[in-house]
C-alpha cells in the first residue's frame, strides 16, 4: 500500500470530516483511486460539499465552467496536487 | 431495467411533432388539436409500456380500476400540452388563459434578488410556467434537464427557442452539474428541477407517496441545504380547452441539516414535498406525465 505524502493525508482528512466517511480511515484511501463512482464512490453531491469545503479551507474555487474537474476530482492525488497549486491560503 | 423512465422514447417520434408542429403553427391550434384524437388512439393502442403506467398510475389516482377511457383521457392531456409546448416555446401566449395562484411568492422572490430552487415535477406542463417565467416575467431562470437521454428533441427545442435553450443546466452525471446550479443560485439565479424521477445511482430519500414508499431524489433538497436558499414548489396543471392553472407554494425558506439526523430531516422535506404533488395530482388526476411503472409493481 502507498504512503500518503503530508499533504494528501490533509486533504484526504478533509474529505472524510466533510463527507463523514465512517468506513474509511483517511490514511487507508489509496491516493490513485478514483474518488467518484467505483473506489470511494462519491457522487454529484458529495462534490458539491466537497467543493464547498475545499473553498472554506483553502481558497480554492471549482467552477463549473473549468473542463479539468473531472481530472481534478479523479483521485485524491489529483485533487490534493490541484489544491496546492491554487491554494490563497 | 425496462421499466425505468430513462429508455423509454417518452416524448415520442421526433419527426411526428415536427409535423404536429408545424400544423399548430401554420394551420392553426384547433387543426392541431383534432389531430390529437388519432394520435392519441395511435398511442393507445401500439405504446404497451405507457399504457401499463397510466393504469398503475390510475388505479391510485382515481380510487378505482381504470378504464380504457381513463387512459386515452391521460394520454390525450399529455398530447395536448404536447401540443401547446410549440406555443409556448414560441412565445404565443395569448391564447392562453392562465391561472395564477400565490404568484405574489415568485414575484417577491424574484424581487428579492436572492436565488432559489424552484422544485416542480413532471406533474403538468412544466414548459408552461418555464416559458411564462422566462419569456413574459424575465426572471433570471435557469433549469437542470437531462439533455443526453433524447438528444434529438432537445436539439428541435432548442430550435424553437434558442433563448430558452441557454438557460439550461445539463445533468452530466460528473461533478459539474450541481456545482452549477450551486453558483447560478448564488449569483441569484432561480434554478428549476423536478423532483419526482430518480437517477439510477442518485441519492434517495424515501417518502409515503399514495400510500407506498417511494424513492425520491435527494439532490434538489441537499442543494438547497448546502446554499442555504428558498425552496418554491411549482405546479403547472392543464385544465383543458386553452386553460392552465399555475400553482407556487413556499416549501422551505432554508432547509437545516443537522448532520447526525441528516438522512430523517430529508426525508420530513421530501415527504412535505411529496404530499404536495399527491395533493395537485388528485386535483388533476390526468395531468401525471411518468409514463412507466413508477411503483415498480411489475418488478419481480
Amino acid at each position: 500500500m502507498e504512503a500518503l505524502s503530508p499533504f494528501e493525508l490533509e486533504v484526504a482528512r478533509l474529505l472524510v470530516e466533510t463527507l463523514h466517511l465512517e468506513d474509511f480511515r483517511p490514511e487507508d484511501i489509496q491516493p490513485e483511486e478514483p474518488l467518484f463512482g467505483e473506489g470511494l464512490g462519491l457522487d454529484s453531491i458529495d462534490a458539491l460539499e466537497l467543493a464547498l469545503a475545499i473553498s472554506k479551507a483553502y481558497g480554492v474555487q471549482l467552477r463549473s465552467e473549468d473542463k479539468e474537474n473531472r481530472r481534478v476530482f479523479a483521485s485524491l492525488r489529483a485533487l490534493s496536487e490541484y489544491i496546492a497549486q491554487q491554494r490563497i491560503r | 431495467m425496462n421499466r425505468h423512465w430513462v429508455q423509454l422514447p417518452e416524448r415520442g417520434n421526433v419527426a411526428a411533432l415536427r409535423l404536429i408542429h408545424w400544423i399548430a403553427l401554420h394551420i392553426g391550434r384547433p387543426a392541431g388539436r383534432s389531430l390529437l384524437y388519432p394520435i392519441t388512439l395511435y398511442f393507445l393502442l401500439t405504446a404497451t409500456a405507457a399504457r401499463r403506467g397510466s393504469q398503475l398510475y390510475l388505479r391510485r389516482a382515481l380510487d378505482r380500476q381504470p378504464r380504457l377511457r381513463d387512459v386515452f383521457r391521460h394520454i390525450h392531456c399529455f398530447a395536448a400540452t404536447i401540443l401547446d409546448r410549440v406555443y409556448f416555446l414560441s412565445g404565443r401566449l395569448d391564447r392562453f388563459e392562465v391561472r395564477l395562484f400565490n404568484d405574489q411568492l415568485i414575484l417577491d422572490q424574484a424581487a428579492s434578488g436572492q436565488g432559489c430552487i424552484l422544485l416542480g415535477s413532471h406533474l403538468g406542463s412544466f414548459e408552461a410556467l418555464r416559458a411564462l417565467g422566462v419569456t413574459i416575467q424575465h426572471f433570471p431562470i435557469r433549469i437542470l434537464m437531462n439533455t443526453t437521454h433524447n438528444q434529438g428533441m432537445t436539439r428541435y427545442l432548442s430550435e424553437l427557442n434558442p433563448a430558452l435553450a441557454a438557460t439550461v443546466i445539463p445533468i452530466s452525471g460528473g461533478p459539474d452539474t450541481l456545482l452549477k446550479v450551486q453558483e447560478s443560485v448564488a449569483q441569484g439565479f432561480m434554478v428549476g428541477a423536478l423532483g419526482d424521477r430518480v437517477v439510477p445511482g442518485e441519492k434517495t430519500v424515501q417518502c409515503r407517496f399514495f400510500g407506498q414508499d417511494t424513492p425520491f431524489p435527494a439532490s434538489p433538497l441537499l442543494v438547497a441545504a448546502l446554499t442555504g436558499c428558498p425552496v418554491i414548489l411549482f405546479f403547472g396543471l392543464y385544465r383543458g380547452g386553452n386553460r392552465y392553472d399555475a400553482h407556487f407554494e413556499l416549501l422551505a425558506d432554508r432547509i437545516d441539516l443537522d448532520r447526525r439526523r441528516r438522512q430523517e430531516q430529508l426525508g420530513e422535506w421530501a415527504q412535505r414535498y411529496a404530499d404536495r404533488l399527491e395533493h395537485y395530482a388528485r386535483l388533476a388526476p390526468y395531468n401525471w406525465f411518468n409514463f412507466y411503472d413508477y411503483w415498480e409493481d411489475d418488478a419481480p
